[in-house]
């Protein structure tokens, strides 16, 4: 029943955002963008798409850190432009996306505050879809109790708290673990609610949200060997929501090396692939780069059906991995390393736009 | 056997350009072994150079770019100057000793990672650079980790330090640079910070071939213009008799 009343509210929404997913760059653009020799070359070749002249109207040095910030900028005015029209639950929906980037904020501006970092050089840094009134003050608190009590209660990351709450100062550790507590936290929220919404945003949304929270538990997992982090605190930090709960969380949570790791993976069909060894003569790809290849997959199928809210969240993650890639492709230019310049995720293949 | 003239006497004057006579004083054939073995251990000595500042830039473009795929698994903004603190506490000391041939030579020592409460017990200071309120202690230039932008060549000479162990209130400054980026960081960064160790204990090896390399050629300079000098003696005495 959702096809007939969905348009009501938010059929303008959908369709504006189909619009501008048409926008995304395309392989073709990306082969143009790799034969630059300089960061000029970049910005000439992108003021034909649709980025237009963000990046010719600043005045300050083209630097790649500049490219990042303006292409950052760019997306969030187009998200401004969907939450301002947004409607219940699209609103809600709408918000949960931007949860993640508040956490990240938080994170920041903790860690900043040890590093004793002026506050006003750190808030510009911050990413704007997770701005919120009080952070300014969060560099203040001392451990994360003192943080939720006297700073966050009266955010949205209230709710994400519950866990995370704990007496112990806040050093470059207990910033780690907090940050992925609430992540966590926040992860089975959004999936809850999106279960809640059901229809096609829940056939879309929670394969998505379930990979994520998988790919949270591998990475966490993989980048822990060797540091303080106990296998006990770890285990804590998995999210519950996706498709290795819980057996393979319980394996993960026991793993002591990347063999094991991929031991775990290879149990399930879509991980063991991503874990596989490359055929050699391909490129060498990070474990980070085939999960967001994988990402990506999953986001062009939400293209694919009408009528959900999937759609908004992935065209923010799709616009996301584009300015990973115009970035990636701008280090190459100025490092000169034009053999790793392909490297890059091109979103949509052939001729599914 | 160019530029010779013989004169009435049937005497040859020689000039410059001449290959050295077969008839030679013991004491030149000595001066002239030791010139060869000096110009081939120059020419060592610059294949070396050579290959180790070849490895010395592979090494930095290839920290820098691992530092790239760590901004692109992490976000931009996480692999940032924002990481790290203005103030630092170096973790390799680089020594500067001057050997008996009058060379110098350069070697790097890195700190072992101490747990907060036996820091008080060091007993090194550290000279600070820029403006504070305490006077100069010592003359270490220390070297930093990952974050440095050019690999600075200069060191100071070492004596024995007259120390004032200096007081921090916070003594937590001594830990390992990869923590700033967060506990849980991506293998490229990790790859980074192996990269620029690497390249720090490179760039004092580089410092000591260079100086070998310099005063290999002004030896070989004195060497040649003494053999010259020989040279041009000798045939002043044979002209003489």
């Amino acid at each position: 029943m959702a096809e007939i009343s969905f348009n009501v509210d938010h059929g303008y929404l959908e369709g504006l955002v189909r619009g501008m997913k048409a926008g995304i760059l395309t392989r073709a653009d990306y082969h143009n963008l790799a034969q630059c020799d300089t960061l000029e070359d970049m910005k000439l070749h992108l003021q034909c798409t649709d980025y237009g002249k963000t990046l010719s109207s600043s005045e300050d040095d083209l630097t790649v850190s500049l490219v990042d910030s303006k292409l950052r900028e760019n997306l969030v005015a187009e998200f401004s432009c969907l939450r301002s029209n947004a409607l219940p639950p699209l609103s809600t929906f709408l918000d949960y996306i931007t949860y993640s980037y508040m956490i990240d904020n938080v994170v920041m501006l903790i860690t900043g505050a040890l590093k004793q970092r002026d506050v006003a050089e750190l808030l510009p840094r911050c990413h704007p879809l997770g701005a919120f009134d009080q952070m300014a003050a969060v560099g203040i608190a001392r451990t994360p109790t003192e943080l939720y009590s006297a700073v966050l209660v009266d955010t949205p990351l209230a709710q994400f708290f519950q866990d995370a709450v704990s007496e112990s100062n806040l050093d470059e550790m207990e910033a780690e673990i907090l940050r992925n507590k609430l992540f966590k936290a926040y992860l089975e929220s959004f999936h809850s609610f999106c279960k809640n919404i059901g229809g096609a945003t829940k056939d879309i949304m929670c394969p998505i949200l379930e990979f994520e929270a998988d790919r949270r538990a591998f990475i966490i997992t993989v980048n822990s060997f060797g540091t303080d982090l106990s296998n006990a605190e770890r285990s804590a930090l998995y999210p519950a929501c996706g498709r290795l709960h819980p057996e393979g969380l319980c394996l993960l949570g026991a793993a002591q090396d990347a063999a094991q790791v991929k031991d775990v993976a290879d149990r399930y069909p879509a991980y063991k692939i991503i874990f596989e060894e490359p055929e050699p003569g391909s490129g060498f790809k990070t474990l980070e780069d085939r999960f967001f290849e994988q990402e990506v997959k999953l986001n062009t199928l939400a293209f694919l059906q009408q009528f959900h809210f999937g759609v908004f969240y992935s065209y923010i993650k799709l616009k996301e991995q584009e300015s990973r890639n115009i970035v990636w492709i701008a280090e190459c230019v100025t490092q000169r390393q034009k053999s790793k310049i392909h490297n890059y995720i091109t979103i949509f293949q052939g001729t599914e736009q | 056997m160019d530029f010779a003239i013989h004169n009435s006497q049937s005497r040859t004057i020689v000039y410059a350009k001449m290959p050295p006579p077969l008839f030679t004083t013991r004491e030149s054939e000595g001066s002239s072994t030791l010139l060869d073995e000096k110009l081939l251990r120059f020419m060592e000595q610059l294949e070396l150079l050579e290959e180790k500042r070849a490895s010395l830039n592979s090494l930095i473009e290839q920290g820098w770019f691992s530092m790239s795929k760590a901004r692109y698994s992490m976000g931009n903004k996480h692999v940032s100057p924002l990481q790290y603190a203005s103030e630092m506490e170096p973790l390799v000391l680089v020594h500067a000793k001057t050997l008996d041939s009058g060379e110098l030579d350069f070697s790097t020592e890195r700190f072992e990672q101490k747990c907060c409460k036996e820091v008080g017990a060091d007993n090194r200071s550290i000279e600070e650079i820029g403006p504070q309120e305490k006077g100069v202690r010592r003359r270490i230039k220390p070297k930093e980790d990952i974050t440095k932008k050019a690999v600075n060549e200069e060191t100071s000479s070492e004596n024995a330090p007259e120390v004032t162990p200096v007081t921090k209130s916070d003594q937590n400054l001594q830990q390992d640079p990869l923590k700033w980026f967060g506990i849980l960081v991506p293998q490229s960064l990790k790859h980074a910070q192996l990269s620029f160790k690497q390249v720090l204990e490179l760039s004092a090896e580089i410092a000591t071939l260079q100086t070998a390399v310099l005063s290999t050629r002004q030896e070989l300079k004195h060497s040649k213009k003494h053999k010259h000098e020989e040279a041009s003696a000798t045939q002043l005495d044979s002209v003489a008799d």
